[in-house]
């Protein structure tokens, strides 16, 4: 008994030692995506920050490919030490094992904190017989196959998103997968594809010059920007939310203590003023999940997800 | 006239000024170490001018992107190695005009075409881009299908006297160009499994392995102990006679067109321009077979061809918002920074900054005349003196640093090792390596816009040929096929 006490009194005593002293070296973030992405300048800015909030230096990794899941698979080799962590965004966790055979899982992680969130959109011509997010689900649903939407890439999360409410309406639209929401936008802007479907902030100029009509955003709540747009929850379509978010990670097993201290900085950095002007030029809002809350996130998203990519003959 | 003076006064301030000038130093330096890359250096740098002048973020941006993609030539004459993926053309003759010890020479054309080609560029994006930009979204997937056709074609022009080893080469390239993921269904091909090879081989790393290993080997087989000396190195002054500058005149003119057309479209890149317009010179030259073995036409060609892309990039981020390469996608990002919002208001709500920024990719396109002409080029030329036993090791050193630090992963080197044995055979048994490299560029490039096409006609094969644009571009295809045949037959019935 008396060397159980010691003992577990010692263990209290190295889990606040090893807080206390946290951080004692600088820490490394992977990023899964190459240079000069979205999901890079959001985790190099936030970086900078999280450096004067935590007293360390931060040393940034890019490891690209395969979508983010070739980043995710190094950075799961690493030791939950809380000296690495991992950037990413919503997709190598939740979309990509959907369709590849990755080595990781949505519980191969301990879940740190959400940071910031963005809707897609589905944007038409001026022209097209609709002005509304229901009179626009109801014109794809009396013509199948007859309109085509641009996307980021087959099994992207954008695709997923679409898919989503596509699949709740019984809407059967023509994928034409592109390299991301600039080309997409391209294609859309040129008359080659019918449907915008993509990020917000690339759109936006043209729903202001009146060349796109933004009629639906894959988040539950409307979006400020595009007032024509109709929620996800106004078309009784709530439970279908699809949206881009970012994350901080750590590999599974590391100490509860280091993991709420991260937690609580992160809390403080993404909500700092300059960080919020930051994330509004990208039509991103701060939304911090942390802990179990986040676990539950990734996990609903991905059953979700499953569900959609079985659907759509994705799923492996 | 109250924009003109806004613009310069804008431009012409210390800050600015002073970002250009370092940028573009800095920008040299990047191009010709290999593997780092113009894009890698304004990502981690464009962070640290959130909180300056826009037009000091902007000025550095410009700077690093001019400068480097003349720096990318340096490597590129004196080792073969292209600096970026861009300068892959100028090692044709570039290098073979560093052996015959016309290195500084070589430099030297190449300082004046890259200056000459972003100036081109520059004065484009100002005047007709805005123009241009809304016609190039008529530029479907079909249409990039037949710009990829259209640069397969001019293997022919790539390939020199043994046809068939070059089709076999760029058969090989159009292989390699289908492993990772398919774009298209999410299929993995060719991966056996394996996680690193899901987003397909990396360009940089097959280039630098192909172009690069196989003259390190060369120069590790030679073994020599001693440098050229001091007094051997040809530095200067490097003599470009008057007539011979007037003789480049036409080839600046079709490279810097050709550049510009290619950097308009979003998604095709300098690396496509200066293949582009060396196939363009070799083709317009009265003397097509000394190209490739030392032609000064052939790197004011393709420099000329790389550095007209820059500038033109820009064009549909800036009047469209549309960006067509990562560095494009940069500037937008640094826009939004600072509060604009890129598209077609763009230039309308703030004249000053979007002048500002065009005014900046003319100056850093002179300013290459300056760092590269008078600097840079004295100080890597001597790169030549140093003995083999150190060049090798230091050359090898600088290619692995390079490779690893764009994705990060080891298994990078073993490719990069792996292309660069195979070129090193491929060159004792003759086989070209630049059809091995348009395959790899361009099959993808081709297979994903023609199933896209597809997808969008519902199957329709004939509307890969009856959009307008795509017929011309489809018949301009068949005449490079054609000409170049019908030619010859005419040639041997006038000399029979």
């Amino acid at each position: 008994m008396k060397t159980l006490l010691i003992g577990a009194s010692a263990l209290a005593l190295s889990a606040t030692a090893a807080l206390a002293e946290y951080p004692e070296r600088a820490i490394e973030v992977t990023i899964p995506a190459p240079a000069g992405g979205g999901t890079d300048t959001s985790a190099r800015k936030l970086a900078t920050l999280l450096e004067e909030e935590l007293g360390t230096s931060i040393a940034i990794l890019n490891v690209a490919g395969g979508g983010g899941s070739v980043g995710v698979t190094q950075f799961m080799m690493d030791k939950p030490t809380g000296y690495s962590l991992l950037a990413t965004w919503n997709s190598p966790i939740t979309t990509v094992p959907q369709v590849q055979n990755v080595a990781y899982d949505v519980d191969s992680f301990t879940p740190i904190a959400s940071t910031s969130e963005t809707a897609y959109t589905m944007c038409v011509s001026p022209d097209f017989p609709a002005e509304t997010g229901e009179a626009f689900l109801a014109e794809l649903a009396a013509k199948p196959g007859k309109y085509t939407y641009g996307n980021d890439g087959i099994g992207g999360t954008m695709q997923m998103a679409a898919e989503r409410i596509f699949q709740a309406r019984g809407i059967e639209a023509v994928a034409i997968p592109f390299g991301g929401a600039g080309e997409t936008l391209q294609n859309f802007l040129g008359g080659h594809v019918d449907i915008y479907g993509g990020s917000i902030s690339p759109v936006l100029p043209y729903t202001e010059s009146g060349e796109a009509k933004c009629l639906i955003v894959t988040s539950a709540a409307p979006v400020e920007a595009l007032p024509q747009a109709a929620g996800l929850e106004e078309l009784d379509l709530g439970a279908e939310e699809t949206l881009l978010w970012r994350m901080v990670l750590a590999p599974a097993g590391l100490d509860q203590a280091i993991a709420d201290r991260l937690a609580a900085a992160l809390e403080t950095t993404v909500n700092d003023p300059s960080y919020v002007e930051f994330l509004a030029t990208k039509g991103e809002v701060p939304n911090v999940v942390t802990g179990e809350a986040l676990a539950e996130r990734l996990r609903n998203e991905y059953d979700a997800l499953a569900k959609v990519a079985a659907n759509l003959g994705l799923g492996q | 006239m109250d924009i003109v003076t806004q613009v310069l006064s804008g431009v012409f301030a210390v800050g600015p000024v002073a970002a250009m000038i370092g940028a573009s130093i800095l920008g040299v330096f990047i191009g010709a170490l290999p593997g780092l890359n113009p894009v890698m250096a304004i990502a981690l740098l464009l962070p640290l001018t959130y909180s300056m002048e826009p037009l000091v973020a902007l000025g550095m941006v410009a700077g690093i992107y001019n400068g480097s993609m003349y720096g990318g030539a340096i490597p590129a004459i004196l080792l073969r190695i292209p600096g970026t993926p861009a300068a892959i053309a100028t090692t044709f003759d570039g290098y073979p005009m560093a052996q015959r010890g016309e290195a500084s020479r070589a430099l030297k054309i190449a300082c004046w075409s890259s200056a000459l080609g972003g100036t081109a560029s520059a004065i484009a994006l100002m005047t007709i881009g805005p123009i241009l930009a809304r016609a190039t979204l008529a530029f479907g997937p079909a249409e990039y299908f037949w710009i990829a056709m259209f640069g397969m074609a001019s293997i022919g022009v790539l390939v020199g006297t043994d046809a068939i080893k070059g089709l076999m080469a760029a058969t090989l390239g159009l292989l390699l160009g289908t492993v990772g993921l398919d774009q298209l269904s999410g299929t993995p091909r060719f991966t056996f499994d394996q996680v690193w090879l899901l987003s397909g081989l990396d360009l940089i790393v097959i280039l630098v392995g192909l172009y690069a290993l196989p003259p390190v080997i060369a120069l590790a087989e030679a073994a020599d102990l001693k440098g050229l000396s001091a007094a051997q190195l040809k530095l200067e002054p490097a003599k470009v006679p008057w007539s011979e500058v007037r003789s480049f005149v036409p080839t600046w003119i079709r490279s810097s067109l050709i550049g510009i057309g290619v950097g308009i479209l979003p998604g095709a890149g300098g690396n496509i321009a200066a293949f582009l317009s060396y196939n363009a010179a070799k083709s317009a030259s009265d003397d097509p077979d000394s190209f490739g073995k030392g032609n000064p036409a052939g790197v004011a060609a393709a420099e000329c061809g790389n550095n007209a892309d820059n500038a033109a990039s820009m064009i549909p981020a800036l009047t469209l918002g549309i960006p067509g390469n990562v560095i494009a996608a940069l500037v937008l990002g640094a826009l939004l920074i600072h509060g604009l919002q890129p598209g077609p208001q763009l230039f309308h709500q703030n004249p000053g900054l979007v002048g500002g920024f065009m005014v900046q990719m003319l100056l850093t396109s002179l300013l290459i005349l300056a760092v590269g002409g008078a600097a840079a080029t004295k100080v890597f030329a001597q790169v030549q003196r140093l003995p083999g036993v150190l060049l090798v090791p230091t050359i090898l050193v600088l290619m692995a640093v390079g490779v690893y630090v764009i994705n990060g992963r080891v298994v990078d080197l073993w490719i990069m090792f792996a292309a660069g044995l195979a070129g090193y055979v491929f060159e004792k048994v003759n086989v070209p390596l630049a059809p091995i490299v348009l395959g790899l560029i361009l099959g993808p490039m081709a297979e994903q816009n023609v199933r896209r096409a597809l997808l969008i006609s519902r199957g329709d094969v004939t509307e890969l040929v009856t959009r307008p644009i795509s017929a011309v571009i489809a018949l301009a295809t068949l005449g490079l096929i054609v000409y170049p045949v019908a030619s010859a037959i005419m040639r041997r019935r006038r000399a029979a």
